[in-house]
């Protein structure tokens, strides 16, 4: 069954974005990121223009977010304090990035600037996050004991002044890191058009010393506030969100994120962990190969030119 | 004394689409125009058709890849102002069987003939608040940026040339086909049908034809430029209600 979308002007089929959604909605709910960082490349291959796809996805990811946030919230593992200190500063990232985003398309790096931020993060974090979860496994299987977690904190998060208490998370800390960390994912949310989960997620467990169990549902809470944000900005101010788009990815989207919330309790946490870590790594380097492989066509039409 | 011979009448073209509206839905897939039309010419000379639909002007914006320090990256990109949406070219024959440069030039019959208007001199101008918007600095290399546009296009379905899109049908009576691809832009479209005769066109029809947004379609487009923040706030209330509703649901089953 095939769609024309009204804002992308292209015509998709339907039901494939159902079913995208529905699988980037289960992987979203599984392992707690948005899924946009998967979406996006995916809308963009399918002939979407990319600014549509950018925008639109962000709306997408917040519906998928919504759906396994109240999910994670019965199980009492959603810090709202953490969540929305991070989203303030999501805010402010939201607005920034916006104005970002519509800089770079003005002057044509918008792809670039896309492409190369899919490799340097995704590529960093999942190649931190392989090594790590692979280390873990090895030594377990291996009959080692694992490594004892380092609980010293850094010294930044109390040297800070505005230290708040977080009880849920079971933390005393200056709401400085926090807020920085929104701003940054909220940035990046606007760029790449992506919630910035796996960002959040080993930012909280690496950076702010969050416990595990609270870490997956504060991160959905937060990418929930700050997507929301940035679909409104985007399509307020470039108008290039296509509600039907994002309509079709999130009836497939809400009940995957279901699906996920609840089967990611069957897994062990380093499995999941290193599977994700490889399909972040991928994604980065399949994005960010653009930049050094030359290209077929040297030259490109740039979309959004007649505004 | 001069012999009063009544000169005979001069050939003429007459043609008539069968649509002259689109309308672009939640189904549309790309349309089919067909044309049909007549040549009026006692005379019986060979006559060809040559058929050029033009969709509406849309200035364009192409950047080239160039390598920096390893990385393939955008040089800043070069506005094409008056290159249209949507150009298509059907005749009964190639083009430069039919006629000389000069004429599908003047007409600009044909993918090479295309005007598309770069300004030559280089200029630099503000656009969109954001300044030193090169608007075209092609001196030499001007043809691979012309080329490469028409190449673009082209893959994209939005230019092509049909050598055989126009078939007579019976004495004097043509048919057209030319494809609307689902990407085609929205807005008016002209039909030029043009007569040659003997390397030169001696007659000329020009038919309007409209592609607009129908429906659901039009309603939402229309409330996304009129006002993008309302639009813009409904998108997030249907996804954070969707979201709501599915875990709801999932908590009864």
């Amino acid at each position: 069954m095939h769609f024309y979308l009204p804002i992308a002007e292209v015509s998709v089929n339907a039901l494939l974005l159902v079913v995208l959604g529905g699988l980037v909605g289960f992987i979203s709910g599984m392992f707690g990121i948005g899924g946009g960082f998967l979406m996006t490349p995916v809308l963009v291959f399918m002939g979407i223009p990319p600014v549509v796809a950018v925008a639109s996805e962000a709306n997408h990811v917040a519906a998928s977010s919504v759906s396994s946030v109240i999910a994670y919230s019965k199980k009492r593992s959603v810090d709202f304090r953490m969540g929305g200190v991070l989203a303030c500063g999501g805010a402010i990232g939201s607005f920034i990035g916006v104005e970002v985003f519509r800089w770079l398309r003005l002057i044509g790096q918008a792809d670039f600037a896309v492409s190369l931020s899919y490799l340097l993060f995704l590529g960093v974090i999942g190649g931190l996050m392989l090594t790590e979860s692979v280390g873990t496994i090895l030594r377990r299987r291996s009959g080692q004991p694992p490594k004892p977690r380092r609980d010293r904190r850094p010294a930044l998060l109390y040297a800070l002044p505005f230290k708040v208490r977080f009880p849920r998370s079971r933390l005393y800390i200056s709401v400085i890191p926090p807020v920085l960390l929104g701003v940054f994912v909220g940035v990046l949310s606007a760029v790449m058009g992506v919630g910035g989960g796996f960002i959040l997620v080993p930012a909280m467990i690496y950076l702010l010393r969050m416990p595990a169990p609270v870490v997956i549902g504060t991160s959905l809470f937060q990418i929930v506030i700050t997507t929301s944000l940035t679909s409104v900005l985007q399509a307020g101010r470039n108008q290039t969100v296509d509600i039907v788009l994002a309509t079709l990815l999130l009836i497939g989207g809400v009940i995957g994120a279901q699906l996920g919330a609840r089967a990611s309790g069957r897994f062990r946490a380093e499995e999941l962990r290193a599977l994700l870590a490889l399909l972040v790594l991928v994604v980065g380097l399949r994005m960010g190969a653009d930049l050094f492989i030359r290209p077929e066509e040297a030259f490109v039409l740039m979309t959004g030119a007649s505004r | 004394m001069i012999p009063l011979v009544a000169a005979p009448p001069a050939p003429a073209v007459s043609a008539a689409l069968t649509d002259t509206e689109i309308r672009v839905s939640s189904g549309f897939r790309g349309a089919r125009i067909v044309l049909y039309g007549a040549v009026f010419d006692p005379t019986d000379r060979p006559s060809d058709i040559v058929v050029i639909v033009r969709g509406p002007d849309q200035p364009l914006r192409i950047a080239r890849k160039t390598q920096v320090a390893g990385l393939w990256l955008n040089s800043r990109p070069v506005v094409f102002r008056g290159a249209p949406g949507f150009y298509r070219v059907a005749s009964t024959r190639k083009l430069q069987d039919i006629a000389g440069f000069a004429p599908l030039r003047h007409l600009g019959a044909g993918l090479e003939h295309l005007a598309i208007a770069a300004p030559l001199e280089q200029r630099v101008e503000t656009t969109y608040g954001v300044r030193d918007v090169v608007v075209s600095r092609l001196g030499a290399d001007y043809l691979d940026w012309r080329r490469a546009v028409l190449r673009l296009k082209e893959k994209a379905g939005l230019y092509a040339a049909d050598p055989q899109g126009v078939r007579f049908v019976d004495k004097g009576l043509f048919r057209a086909e030319l494809d609307l691809p689902a990407e085609a832009p929205i807005g008016r479209y002209t039909a030029r049908i043009v007569l040659f005769q003997d390397g030169k066109p001696v007659s000329i029809r020009d038919r309007a034809l409209v592609v607009e947004k129908a429906g659901a379609e039009r309603a939402l487009y229309v409330f996304a430029k009129d006002r993008p923040w309302t639009y813009g706030l409904v998108s997030v209330i249907v996804a954070l209600g969707a979201g709501w509703a599915a875990s709801v649901a999932f908590r009864r089953s």
